[in-house]
């Protein structure tokens, strides 16, 4: 396969390249051929090498605060030379207000302070290279789990008073749970209630009482992207999916990683819907 | 003697006792290392190292270049500052002054450290970012306004223009009717680390040699008491350098300095004296303090053994330091607050002349004044509550600290022995040698975080799920047109005639290697020629460097 080509610039007068530098050496080590501006480029300069050295994606990188200014003249540039379909991504100090406003200009993607190389490589391999990407963005929400001391008490509310459907009861040993499927438009809430006192929603019941326990993603692929995550440094509860409901294979991601929510990973079988 | 032979079995007892207690409770790393990969041992004691230690004030300096130290007057607490227009850089200065500080310290912005206009092409949307925009010496007697130039000393952060901004400084003292030798302060004027490290260059190696040699001239017989140069590992250690290699490289090009002072045929003795040093201060806190105690013994030792310099100021390494900017993290950045304290501590006791301290706000954007407060506040602490001022070098005669002082000065020096085979510190910039040294380290540190060999907090360990975003400085974005209108308006209004002129002379002086350009660049300055006028005039001459 042909390498990745990455011009990697400096727009500005800041001298500051010593991340410039380390992303060039990173991204080299994973393959890609980087093409290192030096200082003080405008951002003529840098769409022009852009174009003539045909690469596939632009890097800029400031910490002088000229950001706001500089980043969009670079997309300006390239429009000039038609070459807007260069995507570019940058990187420094940015605060994060003013990430908005550069995504809406058409940078594609930020990497601000302490940002990993490794997950910038990733970015652009499958930015670029869409094939390489083994697994698919979750699809949808596969359901909301919501515990309940019973369902036996809960259910009315949802069938009667919203008039939603219950699709099936089921009890999962492993987790030690009873659950009850009601379907919502694509989705469904699933209701949990504890079969023993050593079921983790007995435990979520008696720390938080009632109410959402957790939120299910539906996905493609699951061991891989479990595989993905634990190399970006997040935080599983299950690095090896397990068997869920409905022969579902699932995992659940720490909620310390994502806000205090606690999210599942679910993966049905193909055929099922 | 039984005593020693006592000393001995004890050891052996400990080292027993050690092998023990290993079985069970194995050491968290298979080897501890320093910044600079020197090792560190389990213990240090009296067979560590065979020191003899001069006094304090006393060659080869070890243990500080005064013979009081802090007991007599603390470090300087100066604060780098600068933002925006002259105006508002001078409120935050006097703000800082009534706060307590006790040195001023101006940052530029990017145009003006690159000799480029406000309203230049290659200034758009630099102006006032980084530090205050100065086009002509209007702005420079805003940014002073009220400010006694005879009792305030004033460090610049200014290298390749720094005889343009040193000149406008001369002439604000002058229309304050304050003599010229009675002005203090640095420029920074480090024009080799500029290549190295910093990127604010503008000419080419042996023109830029040329204008320093030249400040240091002029301020010998003119402007005495202002150093005439701070010769930077900051920048160094910041593009990624270990403490050992920032040392090492800032030396070697004080060497390169003093090479080409004493090549135009200036005495040694009568600018070394003016030579001042800016070194960082990172988080290894021993290792740091070794440092500073190693480059001063060193310093001293080229100076008098190789230089053959008389003057006992000659030999002494005055130091300013600055915190570790590249420390900081934008993750919980009040964590910052403790870094910075560490540091701050580190060059107390490695005996520093002044100091920065960094607001925890750094890696986030410019420092607001709540932030510059806090940071000022950390040395003031330092300086009057720790009571770690109130004896000279309190670690000196530690066994940890003087080995790693003595393992400090070998590692350097072997640096130096091949910065002098290479052909010396400038040819060494030339073909990029300390720049490759850098960003392979720089490279290194960045794996080993992303391994979580180096556990930084907050960082890579310790993490928070939701981080707060702190309020932030914001500069204004209609400053640059301001700034560009109020640019135009001087030059409607100065004599135009005696621009010219006096931009004719320099230009014609600067074709005679010999002349000394600081006179026709003064006489410049009082005309209002401007920052990037005067550097224009210089850059057809001289040409411009464009990087390796």
């Amino acid at each position: 396969m042909k390498k990745i080509r990455v011009l990697v610039a400096k727009p500005g007068l800041d001298g500051h390249d010593r991340g410039a530098l380390v992303i060039a050496q990173a991204l080299r080590d994973h393959g890609m051929e980087v093409i290192y501006t030096g200082l003080r480029q405008s951002p003529a300069q840098i769409a022009q090498a852009a174009v003539q050295e045909d690469v596939d994606v632009i890097g800029l990188s400031s910490l002088s605060g000229a950001h706001r200014t500089l980043f969009p003249k670079v997309l300006e540039e390239l429009e000039k030379r038609n070459a807007s379909d260069i995507p570019v991504i940058a990187g420094g100090v940015i605060p994060s207000e003013d990430i908005p406003y550069l995504i809406d200009k058409g940078i594609k993607k930020i990497f601000t302070s302490g940002s990993s190389t490794e997950v910038l490589a990733d970015y652009i391999q499958e930015l670029i290279d869409p094939k390489t990407k083994s697994i698919e963005k979750p699809h949808k929400i596969a359901h909301i789990g919501i515990a309940v001391e019973s369902i036996d008490y809960a259910l009315p509310f949802y069938t009667d008073s919203l008039g939603l459907e219950l699709e099936m009861v089921e009890q999962v040993e492993s987790e030690g749970v009873k659950i009850a499927f009601i379907k919502i438009g694509e989705t469904r809430l699933e209701l949990l209630e504890p079969l023993n006192d050593s079921s983790s929603v007995r435990k979520f019941l008696d720390k938080k009482g009632e109410g959402i326990h957790h939120i299910a993603l539906e996905v493609d692929d699951i061991e891989t992207r479990l595989q993905q995550l634990n190399k970006q440094g997040i935080k599983l509860i299950n690095e090896k999916a397990k068997t869920g409901a409905h022969n579902s294979q699932i995992a659940f991601i720490h909620p310390k990683a994502a806000n205090g929510v606690l999210f599942e990973l679910c993966q049905h079988e193909r055929n099922e819907d | 003697m039984d005593e020693k032979k006592q000393q001995l079995t004890e050891k052996k007892k400990w080292e027993n006792s050690v092998a023990q207690t290993l079985k069970r409770f194995p050491e968290r790393e298979e080897t501890f290392t320093t910044s600079s990969d020197i090792e560190v041992q389990r213990l240090y004691d009296a067979e560590s190292n065979s020191y003899k230690l001069s006094y304090p004030g006393q060659y080869p300096y070890t243990r500080g270049i005064q013979p009081s130290m802090y007991r007599s007057r603390f470090w300087t607490m100066r604060q780098y500052a600068g933002f925006g227009s002259a105006t508002e850089t001078n409120k935050r200065f006097r703000y800082l002054l009534d706060q307590g500080q006790t040195g001023l310290s101006v940052a530029f912005d990017l145009p003006t450290q690159i000799g480029y206009d406000s309203d230049d092409i290659m200034s758009e949307g630099e102006v006032g970012k980084v530090g205050v925009a100065i086009d002509t010496l209007k702005d420079m007697e805003q940014l002073l306004d009220q400010i006694p130039l005879d009792k305030v000393s004033t460090s610049m952060t200014i290298n390749a223009p720094a005889s343009v901004l040193l000149c406008m400084y001369i002439a604000v003292g002058e229309k304050q009717g304050v003599p010229l030798e009675k002005l203090t302060g640095t420029i920074q004027n480090d024009i080799l680390k500029e290549y190295i490290a910093r990127g604010t260059y503008i000419f080419p190696p042996k023109p830029s040699m040329r204008l320093i040699t030249n400040i240091f001239e002029f301020c010998q017989k003119y402007v005495p008491k202002f150093n005439t140069i701070s010769i930077s590992g900051y920048h160094i250690r910041e593009a990624g350098s270990n403490a050992v290699q920032e040392a090492a490289f800032t030396i070697a090009n004080g060497i390169a300095y003093v090479d080409a002072a004493i090549d135009s045929g200036l005495d040694i003795d009568s600018f070394a004296p003016r030579l001042a040093f800016f070194f960082n201060a990172h988080n290894n806190f021993f290792e740091e303090v070794a440092k500073f105690r190693a480059a001063r013994r060193i310093w001293a030792k080229i100076m008098k053994e190789q230089y053959k310099a008389k003057d006992p100021k000659s030999w002494k390494l005055r130091f300013h330091t600055q915190t570790g900017g590249s420390t900081l993290t934008a993750q919980q950045p009040d964590n910052n607050i403790v870094r910075v304290t560490l540091q701050a501590l580190a060059a107390v006791m490695g005996g520093t002349q002044s100091l920065h301290t960094n607001s925890r706000d750094e890696a986030l954007s410019l420092p607001t004044e709540e932030s510059a407060r806090i940071a000022l506040r950390t040395q003031q602490i330092i300086a009057h509550e720790s009571g770690v001022a109130d004896t000279i070098d309190p670690l000196g005669g530690s066994y940890y600290v003087e080995a790693l002082t003595d393992e400090m000065e070998r590692k350097i020096n072997d640096y130096l022995d091949h910065i002098k085979e290479i052909g010396g510190a400038v040819q060494a910039v030339e073909e990029g040698y300390m720049q490759r040294e850098i960003h392979q380290n720089a490279y290194e540190i960045q794996k080993r975080i992303e391994k979580e060999e180096e556990i930084i907090v907050g960082l890579n360990k310790f993490k928070l799920d939701e981080e707060v975003n702190p309020d932030l400085l914001k500069v204004d974005e209609a400053l640059e047109k301001s700034q560009i209108e109020s640019l135009q308006t001087i030059r409607n209004e100065r004599n135009q005639e005696a621009v010219n002129k006096a931009l004719a002379e320099l230009k014609e002086n600067a074709k005679h290697a010999q002349t000394n350009l600081m006179p026709s660049i003064l006489e410049a300055v009082r005309a209002y020629a401007s920052v990037g006028e005067i550097c224009n005039v210089l850059r057809e001459e001289f040409g411009e460097y464009t990087g390796l």
